[in-house]
């Protein structure tokens, strides 16, 4: 084929990029493989445009391709009107590669829009299950004979693994993709369809991947799927770096990194540049509006909503950022309505399920919710926001034994989120089992925590059983935290820690650093009366003290006991917290 | 990212959220196969005039099973209709392929002939019978199908017939010759089919609503009541899996997994299963809000009540604990009491795991009267006679409450009851020393129908009471000397219950502890030293006493004196009082072996008080021999003799024959000593009564084959005859004596000073 040309990963020569972006685009879109299309051809817009002398020539026809053109023409323009069995007839005998793709990629199609038909016409409810593409299995055999005798391309290579990863053949199909990648490597398809079937990095480590710089797009999606997120980032840099700073997928794609890594603002910034530059944009809306919601942007989610609903209202992406709308409104039915129209339009769509069990959440209808979330589980097992759900619905309904279970599978898959380490944490505290409830709130705080929460709780915990010194430095520590956050947030619990630090000090009898706190006690509403009148007890007795001792050791602020352990670690395994219990 | 090519068709089917998986309200459908059905249905009533009795009669019993079971291919259907009736066989055979090789309008035809059969004036099925429902359903099925489903239909019912013609042809034709021609080919195809064709033969077909419902019900009642005849764990499981994919709304088939997990103690699996059935659950409770109860909250109590059943089954009581105090909760909140009644219970269960109370069990029996939960009710009275047997109460109130419990059982019909019921009195009896009512207990369970053996077919068999009652069973034969007898029902249990299932430790245990008893009686101390080993793993106190009487026997005073001490201050902590005894009796038996008679005797009478108190008779009267036997030693014959009298007749009834054998021995020895006093006359009596009572031991101790014993008597019984002058006699006894010491190795104690 005509790829052994980009063999070099680097991405020196930008023009060459470009000039086989266009080439795959073009033929893509001879084959009927839009998205493939769609994708070379956005990020070939990205690039420098080309001089006229430099444009790549049309492919050369072969006198195959001369023999079957009539044919070809013919059936392409039924494929493109999805009459998929009219085109696979007419093109029946062809020997061409781009004939014979285009044969037996109408004959998948047309399996599969039958299958799909079907299965709202199946004689009974159980029945739903079985609907299976009857094209499957004749498709296989003939490719496979095929792939054997080594005549498909990489376009064919590319169908076989579809239709093996259809029925089920995930090995096979892996090996197909990694060969299709390996023969064409500029069409994007395949490496989309290598992305779906890998669930781990070890099984990326193992894949033998062409050495060329669409490796290198691979690896950031990779990533990102496998919310490896500050690798898949750095990826994207590089690549910006290389010279695709227009290109809107990757701009898309860093922001909804930086969503899963809950950098929210960051996200929100990259999400409004992507507007700009591509304002007509469905695809990764509703991650913005997710985005929006947690930030209650009311009136930039509204302003989102009106816009897609006028692009185009049918569109997944579009009812999902309307239900956020709606949601975020407080009006939980009409947002339930619009999840349920995009599952209607895709049942499929992971967070929709998800999304529609929080809504029924917020309308206190907990057997819907627990309903929707288990759905979005059969669709994906390992949605930890669907088990979060879970645990928190029947923490609602206040069975604390009962969510510890899920909660236990949502931080299973999630072992560094702090959230799940927190709610297992005050699931423990509720049944009483104090010693894992401060397992659990530890490593929250260990791993990074987002809402701040952990220590204060930690040190509840501690103060409850009297252990005053773990208490005060956990407090310690949370203070330190607030402050060295540069924005200051007002936090409810600061003037409980300093009210306790300086009691703690006080009973300690170290008088300056009990005053330094009781003092910031003073700039607080509820503790100002309490902090009044420790300094004037401390001024007391400090004055019938000052003979006997001035030499008490200095200040233990940050002890070393804690500021050794505290280094947050990444990726850590799931905390084993009851050997028993799964 | 979406994969590229979905479905945009597809349509979840959703009012206010909640997905119905049935939302044509059909539970079920046409299929191939059922149209075979409706064809032997039609040809049935066709000919029913010309068939005779005998086949007609197989032909109904068949018809059942046919309609509730999961469809089956054509060569299946045709060979069980071929066993009935071969006419109808074909006949029903022939139509189908009839109606498969013509046109649509075939089998048009054919729905619109069917429904004549009950719309004549004088109808030869009932509306209302069941081949009438089945057959109305059908037709529903048929008339609400839409064009094409007809049509795919007619295609599938083409499929069924041809695949059938294909089967048969494929044997009957000649394999070589079909290989030869198309090798090649036909073996690549082959290579590719193998996975999918592996997929096929597991999924037969998906089942109809009422076909799951039937194979569910089908299976969770031979898991209850008979495992064996359960599909595997493993497919069943695949089956529940195949089930659930096509219809992942159905909450039973988690349940049933549940069920399944926990037989082959997976708790990952159970757990999950478990979770998610309540998860399904909440939803269909939610919506039966009419038949009054308020609700998903019920079924959340339950949810967390199955949650501590669960841990509680699996042994991690803490969590269990706390799962039940959740379900307490909500049941209070909620007011329910029935609930709360089942918490209650398990609540005891668990605290008699941790530690013993019986304070909440009473409590608990009264409020489930009174909440009129008989099954509850007689559940606690069960326990609570367990305990009090145990704690030694008198005999006589708790038989009196078991009685009156049973009147219970029997009103209401609860049948497990009356099991659990019989297989507790015959360990009460057992643990009384009453061997003869045990048995007669035993037996009358195993012999007992169950209630519900009349409507099921199956009887309920592998509950735990018939596990415990055929245990007994197999030590009350063993003990009697029927070792032959005791391994055959050893081997029944094995069948009964496989060694994975959950009931398999109890025959395990007693498997054992006969093979222990025999080994000591052989004296093969060392094939017993082995077998502690696997008792300790069941029941470690048992384990520990076995040890113990190993050592001793194999003359280990000191380590043996060691080990008993201490497990006598265990049991006595733990209140095992039967063990209490057993072990002082151990002790008092190694004081007099090393002839501290007089040390002996307190520990002797310590256990006669304590087995007096507790009405254990037979630990009772074998502590009276061996305190007979100290003051035989002690120099006081006449008197052991007097508290011997005592003591023979409950050995002689209900003792085992080792223990008879050492009974009468013992007795003879006492006459002979107590003789020595007497006239000339009356001692010559006095021998030769003795000697019919060693005559008497001689006979048991050949019973259980305990060559030492036998030797002893022997010898004795030959000093008796020396003194009585009966020559011919003695050197008989002289010469089996001879016989039998050649083979032992010489016995460490006196003779005379060995009572046992």
């Amino acid at each position: 084929m005509a790829t052994a040309g980009l063999g070099s990963g680097g991405f020196s020569d930008l023009r060459e990029i470009k000039k086989q972006l266009l080439s795959v685009a073009e033929r893509s879109r001879e084959r009927g493989l839009q998205h493939s299309g769609k994708w070379a051809s956005e990020l070939a817009f990205a690039l420098e445009p080309l001089p006229l002398s430099e444009l790549p020539p049309p492919p050369a026809l072969t006198e195959e391709d001369a023999r079957d053109l009539d044919a070809y023409t013919l059936a392409k323009s039924y494929f493109d009107l999805k009459e998929y069995d009219r085109a696979a007839y007419f093109l029946r005998g062809c020997k061409s590669q781009k004939a014979y793709f285009l044969y037996m990629y109408s004959r998948y199609l047309s399996g599969e829009k039958k299958k799909d038909d079907e299965t709202v016409d199946s004689l009974g409810p159980l029945e739903k299950g079985q609907v299976k593409n009857e094209a499957l299995r004749e498709l296989r055999v003939e490719l496979s004979k095929k792939h054997k005798a080594q005549e498909l391309d990489g376009f064919g290579l590319y169908l076989y693994g579809v239709v093996l990863r259809k029925l089920d053949l995930v090995k096979e199909a892996i090996d197909v993709f990694v060969e299709a990648a390996h023969v064409l490597p500029l069409h994007w398809g395949a490496w989309l369809e290598l992305c779906n079937l890998i669930t781990d990095k070890e099984m990326l480590k193992f894949l033998s991947l062409p050495d060329t710089w669409m490796k290198e797009f691979f690896l950031a999606h990779i990533y990102t799927e496998l919310q490896l997120i500050e690798e898949a980032l750095q990826k994207y840099q590089s690549l910006i770096d290389a010279g695709f700073s227009k290109s809107t997928y990757i701009i898309s794609q860093i922001a909804v990194a930086y969503h899963n890594i809950r950098d929210i603002d960051k996200a929100l910034s990259i999400f409004n540049e992507l507007r700009k530059q591509d304002p007509y944009r469905i695809e990764n809306m509703d991650t913005f509006s997710n985005l929006l919601y947690v930030r209650s942007m009311k009136p930039e989610l509204s302003y989102l909503a009106h816009n897609l609903c006028e692009i185009d209202k049918y569109r997944v992406e579009t009812c999902c950022v309307i239900g956020n709308y709606y949601s975020l409104r407080s009006q939980h039915e009409k947002a339930a309505l619009y999840f349920q129209r995009a599952l209607k339009l895709n049942p499929r769509y992971l967070g929709a399920w998800t999304l529609m069990g929080h809504e029924y959440m917020e309308m206190k209808n907990t057997s819907a919710a627990i309903q929707a979330y288990r759905h979005a589980i059969e669709v994906n097992k390992r949605d930890y926001r669907a088990w979060y759900g879970l645990g928190q619905t029947y923490e609602i309904l206040k069975m604390p034994f009962y969510c510890l279970y899920y909660y236990r599978r949502a931080h299973q898959l999630r072992p560094n989120d702090s959230r799940m380490l927190v709610a297992l944490g005050e699931c423990y505290e509720k049944l009483n089992q104090l010693v894992e409830s401060k397992k659990c709130y530890w490593r929250a705080y260990a791993v990074g925590d987002v809402e701040k929460m952990a220590l204060v709780k930690l040190a509840k915990l501690h103060e409850q059983l009297n252990e005053s010194e773990q208490a005060a430095q956990c407090y310690i520590k949370y203070i330190q935290d607030i402050y060295s956050c540069s924005e200051l947030v007002e936090h409810v619990e600061v003037s409980t820690a300093f009210r306790y630090l300086a009691q703690y000090y006080f009973k300690c009898k170290l008088w300056d650093e009990a005053s330094a706190c009781a003092q910031q006690c003073c700039a607080f509403n509820d503790t100002r009366e309490e902090g009044k009148a420790l300094l004037r007890q401390i001024l007391q007795l400090r004055n019938q003290g000052e003979t006997l001792s001035t030499d008490i050791a200095a200040p233990i602020f940050l002890p070393a006991s804690l500021s050794a352990t505290n280094t947050p670690t990444r990726r850590v395994s799931p905390l084993n917290l009851s050997s028993v219990t799964p | 990212m979406a994969s590229v090519h979905e479905s945009l068709y597809f349509n979840p089917m959703m009012t206010n959220g909640v997905v119905h998986a049935n939302v044509f309200g059909i539970k079920d459908w046409v299929t191939p196969y059922k149209m075979a059905l409706l064809l032997l249905l039609r040809e049935l009533v066709r000919v029913s005039e010309q068939l005779g009795l005998l086949e007609r009669r197989r032909l109904n019993r068949l018809l059942l099973p046919l309609l509730q079971g999961p469809d089956m291919p054509l060569s299946r259907l045709h060979k069980a209709i071929e066993e009935s009736c071969p006419r109808l066989a074909r006949a029903v055979h022939s139509r189908l392929k009839f109606i498969a090789e013509g046109q649509l309008k075939d089998m048009e035809q054919f729905f619109d002939d069917v429904s004549v059969l009950f719309t004549r004036t004088e109808p030869e099925v009932h509306k209302t019978s069941v081949v009438g429902l089945f057959l109305r359903h059908m037709i529903l099925a048929y008339n609400k199908l839409s064009f094409s489903q007809v049509y795919k239909l007619f295609t599938a019912l083409q499929q069924y017939v041809e695949n059938d013609e294909k089967k048969t042809g494929v044997d009957e034709s000649d394999m070589e010759l079909m290989n030869a021609e198309e090798l090649e080919g036909k073996m690549e195809k082959e290579e590719l089919d193998v996975p999918l064709r592996e997929e096929e033969m597991s999924c037969n077909g998906p089942l109809s609503q009422k076909q799951a419902e039937y194979f569910l019900s089908q299976q969770a009642s031979l898991l209850k009541n008979d495992e064996t005849k359960a599909l595997t764990p493993a497919s069943l499981q695949k089956e529940l899996n195949n089930l659930l994919k096509f219809n992942p709304d159905f909450a039973e088939a988690h349940y049933l997994s549940y069920l399944n997990s926990l037989r082959v103690q997976d708790v990952f699996s159970s757990t999950h299963s478990l979770l998610h059935y309540f998860d399904r659950l909440i939803l269909t409770g939610a919506e039966s809000k009419s038949n009054g109860d308020e609700g998903y909250g019920r079924s959340l109590r339950y949810a967390a009540l199955n949650l501590a059943a669960l841990h509680c089954r699996f042994g991690h009581y803490q969590q269990a604990e706390l799962a039940l105090q959740e379900a307490i909760r909500i049941a209070q909140e909620s007011n329910d009491h029935v609930c709360l009644q089942h918490c209650l219970s398990w609540l005891y269960i668990l605290e008699q795991k941790i530690f013993d109370s019986c304070v909440l069990l009473e409590h608990s029996v009264t409020k489930s009267f009174h909440f009129g939960l008989p099954y509850l009710a007689s559940l606690g009275i069960q326990s609570l006679v367990q305990q009090r047997a145990l704690a030694g109460n008198a005999a006589n109130k708790l038989m009196d409450a078991l009685k009156d419990s049973d009147l219970l059982h029997w009103k209401h019909s609860l049948s497990e009851l009356i099991d659990i019921s019989i297989a507790q009195k015959t360990a009460i009896w057992r643990l009384y020393g009453r061997s003869t009512m045990a048995l007669q207990q035993a037996q009358t369970l195993l012999s007992m129908n169950s209630l519900e053996a009349v409507n099921v077919g199956v009887q309920q068999n592998n509950t735990e009471s018939f596990a415990v009652v055929l245990c007994h069973l197999a030590e009350l034969h063993a003990e009697q000397g029927y070792f032959p007898a005791a391994s055959e029902i050893l081997k029944h249990l094995k069948e009964r219950f496989p060694p994975n299932s959950q009931h398999a430790q109890l025959w395990m245990l007693f498997d054992q502890k006969i093979q222990f008893e025999r080994a000591m009686n052989d004296g093969r101390y060392h094939v017993a030293d082995s077998l502690v080993a696997g008792i300790t793993a069941l029941n470690s106190i048992e384990g520990v006493y076995r040890k113990a009487i190993v050592l001793k026997a194999q003359n280990q005073m000191s380590e043996a004196h060691k080990l008993l001490q201490k497990l006598l201050i265990h049991c006595q902590k733990i209140k095992n009082t039967e063990m209490v005894i057993s072990v002082l009796l151990s002790i008092a038996e190694l004081y007099w072996r090393s002839s501290c008679h007089t040390i002996a005797l307190p520990v002797l009478l310590q256990a006669l008080a304590l087995s007096r108190e507790y009405s254990l008779q037979y630990l009772a009267s074998e502590t009276v021999l061996n305190l007979a036997f100290s003051q035989l030693i002690l120099g006081i014959p006449e008197q052991a003799l007097n508290i011997l009298h005592m003591a023979i007749e409950p050995v002689l009834a209900h003792g085992a024959v080792l223990d008879k054998g050492c009974a009468m021995f013992l007795v003879a020895k006492c006459q002979v000593a107590s003789a020595a006093s007497y006239t000339p006359q009356k001692k010559t009596e006095a021998l030769e009564s003795a000697i019919l009572n060693l005559n008497e031991a001689k006979t048991y101790f050949a019973k259980v084959d305990c060559k030492e014993q036998l030797r002893d008597v022997l010898y004795f019984q030959a000093r008796l005859f020396h003194t009585l002058g009966k020559t011919q006699e003695r050197n008989k006894c002289a010469m089996l004596f001879r016989q039998l010491h050649q083979d032992l190795p010489a016995h460490g104690v006196p003779l005379i000073n060995a009572f046992k």
